[in-house]
């Protein structure tokens, strides 16, 4: 702003001015009012203005761009320069063989939720009785010493955590239980995500139950209820919505997560047709072990390789499109659990 | 909510109580555990090829024995641009948010938004980075498309930290600034964001480590080679960072010794964050120290 130099807090001034003499001079203002801080002060709103629409147009710009290639697939749009598919072959088949012309993308959806599910699974308990132990039961230190620990683990870049998969874990895994079968899959995967996205939960889950009121927790101990029945009974209920809430942006942590899955998982897009051959005994078992594919993964490994206007490049850009989508769904879920909560 | 039974703590219960207390104690200390043998295993990789000249040669693309000097140089550019791009619009939008749009639709509005594009995935935006710089603008693989997208990433970061910290100035700072007659935009310049400024420099350190870290989105829009040159400060080459390289090295195989490469640089890039925590808990505790 330019005017910053120009204006000065003249505080002291007018002080050694009333100290000087014994009558008291009207010391206001202090700031310079020229008419250009007048001008700078009635117009600047614009500019801050214009900062926040931006980012309301990022938002729109970016669904924009994904819909103009992503939708592509679907309408002979500009940028199709092959067939139009229709949304119940990409949707609903579960063949993906680009180069023979077949573009389910089913197994990419079901791969991403199972491995997010699966990541759930271990990080909102995990994540959720963490929060409560930073919040209610830990001594200062453990406090502090588990914020750190947190810190750092959402610091941790996500291809770090993919190679610590690949190079410890997948080997460790494949020796130790696996006879030596290679061990990717959605098992590690979401090993690996539940450590990635647990920090994400354990800091919402912390900050709701440290803005419970203390009464809820001093009411129900004064009635006889042991630490854990508090716990359990009072506050576990009333932090309900705002621990759906850390679930869920944990949930889009995990769904969202490219690279340190891609380097674990194994990339194999026709997981659910070599799962129906196997004629395993623990088909469950097997399955964790089965190298898959996500739809993050398989941008990752696809989209490089592809020339822009074609059917397979455009599904991918679906794909994405169809990770924004959700983003946009589950940030709405957020606001929905949150408006009985916020009084 | 079930009603408890009042001053009656049954056996069963106090047991209960003393086994989940076990329980919270083990999880702690299992996500400790796994903080220690995370960071110590990458350490312990990667130790035996850190040297000088790992991390002052230029890479190789066929043979052993590469460095990683120019994607350290790249990795550190790409984020002070992508910051000092995203910094100036998440300023603007924070000062706004916190100080000229109430506390009605229009807040929550932008709040919404400012949330989705925390949320978007990195991928997401790597995607939209590729059809808008790369081959909309014609930019392809260079530092330009990658800064860009990179301070999509940032944006809503510094935007919230911004907003928070300017909430958290006292109403009587703001007011007795106004008392002394300055307009509006001299008490956020000179009162208000001055106060605010150490907890935006707070967010600002977290933001680059965060943007240190990524790679999705510098995969498809700084590529992942280098020009060849060091140090290149031109926007329009290619600029492969750290963590693509990690990724690339790996994923590609075409290197004998990509196994070496990565565990040394997985190592550096551990140690680069370690050392920017240390900052930010230093930053925090000047915070602190003067909220006291």
């Amino acid at each position: 702003m330019n005017d910053s130099s120009e204006s000065t807090l003249a505080a002291t001034k007018p002080l050694d001015a009333v100290s000087g003499t014994k009558r008291i001079q009207p010391v206001l203002p202090v700031f310079r009012q020229s008419r250009l801080h007048r001008l700078a002060d009635r117009w600047s709103h614009l500019l801050f203005l214009a900062c926040s629409l931006l980012v309301v147009a990022l938002i729109g710009g970016i669904l924009f761009f994904l819909a103009t290639r992503g939708l592509a697939a679907f309408f002979p749009l500009a940028g199709n320069t092959g067939r139009t598919l229709s949304f119940s072959e990409v949707f609903l088949t579960t063949d993906w063989a680009p180069s023979s012309d077949r573009f389910g993308i089913l197994p990419f959806v079901a791969g991403s939720l199972a491995v997010t599910g699966l990541a759930l699974l271990v990080a909102a308990p995990t994540g959720i009785l963490t929060g409560v132990f930073i919040a209610k039961l830990a001594p200062p230190w453990m406090r502090t010493l588990m914020r750190q620990v947190m810190d750092l683990l959402v610091g941790i870049p996500s291809v770090v955590y993919g190679i610590f998969g690949l190079t410890v874990i997948l080997p460790l895994v494949s020796r130790t239980w696996l006879t030596n079968a290679p061990a990717s899959g959605f098992a590690i995967s979401a090993m690996i995500l539940s450590v990635m996205i647990v920090p994400t939960i354990v800091s919402l889950a912390t900050d709701a139950f440290e803005s419970l009121p203390p009464s809820l927790d001093e009411g129900s101990q004064a009635l006889g209820s042991s630490r854990w029945q508090a716990i359990w009974h009072v506050l576990m209920p009333a932090a309900k919505p705002r621990l759906l809430t850390a679930t869920v942006l944990g949930l889009g942590r995990a769904i969202g997560e490219a690279m340190a899955v891609q380097m674990v998982i194994g990339n194999n897009p026709q997981w659910i047709a070599l799962m129906r051959e196997s004629t395993d005994r623990a088909p469950f078992l097997r399955a964790l072990f089965t190298p898959a594919a996500t739809l993050t993964t398989e941008l990752v490994q696809e989209l490089p390789n592809t020339a822009a206007g074609s059917p397979w490049n455009n599904v991918l850009f679906a794909m994405g499109l169809l990770l924004y989508l959700l983003t946009m769904v589950l940030i709405l879920t957020t606001r929905r659990l949150g408006r009985g909560q916020e009084a | 909510m079930r009603t408890l039974p009042a001053l009656r703590t049954s056996p069963t219960a106090k047991h209960v109580d003393r086994l989940m207390r076990g329980v919270l104690w083990i999880i702690a200390l299992g996500f400790i555990a796994v903080l220690l043998i995370f960071v110590g295993a990458i350490l312990k990789q990667g130790w035996p090829v850190l040297n000088l000249g790992f991390l002052t040669k230029m890479p190789e693309t066929l043979d052993a024995g590469g460095g990683i000097k120019p994607q350290i140089f790249n990795s550190l550019y790409l984020v002070v641009l992508s910051l000092g791009l995203s910094l100036p619009v998440g300023l603007g939008a924070g000062i706004y948010m916190a100080e000229y749009a109430g506390k009605g639709r229009a807040l929550q509005f932008f709040r919404l938004c400012i949330e989705t594009l925390a949320a978007t995935p990195s991928i997401v935006l790597a995607l939209f980075g590729m059809i808008a710089f790369v081959q909309t603008m014609g930019w392809s693989f260079s530092i330009r498309s990658g800064a860009l997208t990179l301070a999509l990433l940032n944006l809503p970061v510094i935007t919230r930290v911004t907003e928070v910290s300017l909430q958290s100035v006292p109403r009587e700072l703001k007011e007795a600034c106004y008392g002394l007659g300055a307009t509006k935009l001299q008490t956020i310049l000179k009162v208000a964001l001055p106060y605010a400024a150490t907890g935006i420099l707070t967010g600002l350190v977290l933001t680059a480590g965060r943007a240190f870290g990524e790679s999705a989105i510098l995969v498809f829009t700084a590529g992942t080679n280098t020009s060849g040159q060091f140090p290149d400060f031109r926007l329009t080459v290619p600029g492969e960072t750290l963590s693509v390289h990690l990724w690339s090295v790996t994923s590609d195989g075409t290197l004998p010794d990509a196994r070496e490469i990565a565990a040394g640089t997985a190592a550096v890039m551990i140690l680069i964050l370690l050392i920017l925590n240390l900052l930010v808990r230093f930053l925090d505790r000047a915070i602190r120290r003067r909220t006291r």
